[in-house]
């Protein structure tokens, strides 16, 4: 028998929908037999039982044992990721009235948050002394009230704020992803790191027998 | 004069623009809001996010940069002819509001910085500590709250710790 060779490209990070996990679920597949490749994207990964925990760690290993079981002349090349980390999500907890009370509640620590930062900052660096120093020692006069100074600071600080996050309400600037976003993958991966590296130590890692 | 206040105007918005840079930056570092929104699994809204994030930093900038000493007490009771009773309620509210966001994204800042510096992960390898983190955690944001309340209770803010 000519010997065959099976591409897998495991994902990182997988969500489902249903108990029964599908090797098309977590991995991109690819054979010059076509037949062959229908098969083993049709492959049972891994089956959450009720009750037992929703997340699951899958090393590459184990998909590749799965592979060869389909026949014995494949030959796996993976060209993905070592591990794969399954999470079971209900569909229903991804909408509702608690969500988005959540969100108002994100939201609100967002803005009185910086509200209080920003404050604390001006405080800290005694804004108010400096910029009647710099008032004085320009204009050769006291500050009276509202300056030309703190209107432009201000202004400088909307533009700067606007320049960093890179949009202007839902509008974007340009193309680029926005310093939040970039953050919040960061912190999946990491989160990700962390999950599969503790199942790898725990021994809970589903890996070729 | 004209000149002069031109002169103002440019370095007073370079200071603006310096200080978003510098002060967002610090805040984006320690990574807090990708975290709320992650717990939260709202990481879609992050738009939503920012735009609190800029109005925040604005609101907090216009009422700490102008001095505002109480007119807004006058302005609302005066000019508006809202009873002062009405808006004494509602200011509590908004003040009550203020103090329990604030705080919580205080009390998060302050345990991201320290946890970005890794002196958690540094300090429990030293002393070999295995169980317990929970309660770590727990004593340590007690000692925060304590230490909160003792520093407004003894006037600390009067005379700089002393």
């Amino acid at each position: 028998m000519e010997n065959k060779v099976v591409y897998i490209k495991p994902k990182r990070n997988v969500q489902v929908k249903t108990e029964e996990v599908f090797f098309r679920d977590i991995a991109s597949v690819t054979c010059i037999d076509e037949h062959i490749t229908a098969k083993v994207r049709a492959l049972k990964v891994h089956h959450f039982r009720e009750g037992t925990e929703k997340r699951a760690v899958i090393s590459c290993l184990k998909l590749t044992e799965l592979v060869q079981d389909v026949d014995k002349g494949i030959t796996v090349e993976n060209v993905g990721e070592m591990d794969t980390l399954i999470k079971l999500v209900k569909t229903s907890d991804a909408k509702g009235t608690l969500v988005w009370l959540k969100i108002v509640f994100v939201a609100c620590i967002s803005f009185f948050g910086t509200a209080f930062t920003i404050m604390a900052f001006h405080n800290d660096v005694g804004i108010h002394d400096v910029f009647a120093r710099l008032y004085e020692m320009t204009m050769g006069q006291k500050a009276t009230g509202i300056t030309t100074l703190e209107v432009a600071y201000s202004l400088g600080l909307a533009i700067g704020i606007t320049l960093f996050f890179n949009h202007v309400g839902g509008r974007r600037i340009t193309a680029d992803p926005t310093p939040i976003e970039v953050e919040m993958r960061i912190y999946e991966k990491d989160v990700d790191d962390t999950l599969i590296e503790t199942a790898d130590r725990e021994g809970k890692t589903i890996d070729a027998s | 004069m004209l000149h002069k206040r031109i002169f103002l105007a440019i370095i007073g918005s370079s200071f603006g623009m310096m200080t978003a840079g510098g002060v967002f930056t610090v805040l984006l570092a320690v990574g807090l809001i990708p975290r709320f929104a992650g717990k939260t699994h709202t990481g879609k809204k992050v738009l939503i996010y920012e735009n609190m994030v800029i109005l925040g930093t604005m609101a907090g900038n216009i009422l700490s940069v102008f001095n505002w000493n109480s007119q807004f007490e006058e302005l609302v009771t005066g000019q508006f002819g809202i009873p002062q009773q009405i808006w004494g309620v509602f200011a509590q509210l908004l003040l009550v509001c203020f103090g329990v966001f604030a705080g919580i994204f205080v009390g998060s800042l302050a345990m991201a910085i320290a946890e970005m510096l890794d002196s958690i992960p540094i300090f429990a390898r030293r002393i070999g500590f295995r169980h317990g983190l929970g309660i770590a955690v727990i004593a340590m944001a007690l000692g925060k709250m304590a230490g909160s309340l003792f520093y407004f209770y003894q006037k600390m803010y009067l005379y700089g710790g002393l």
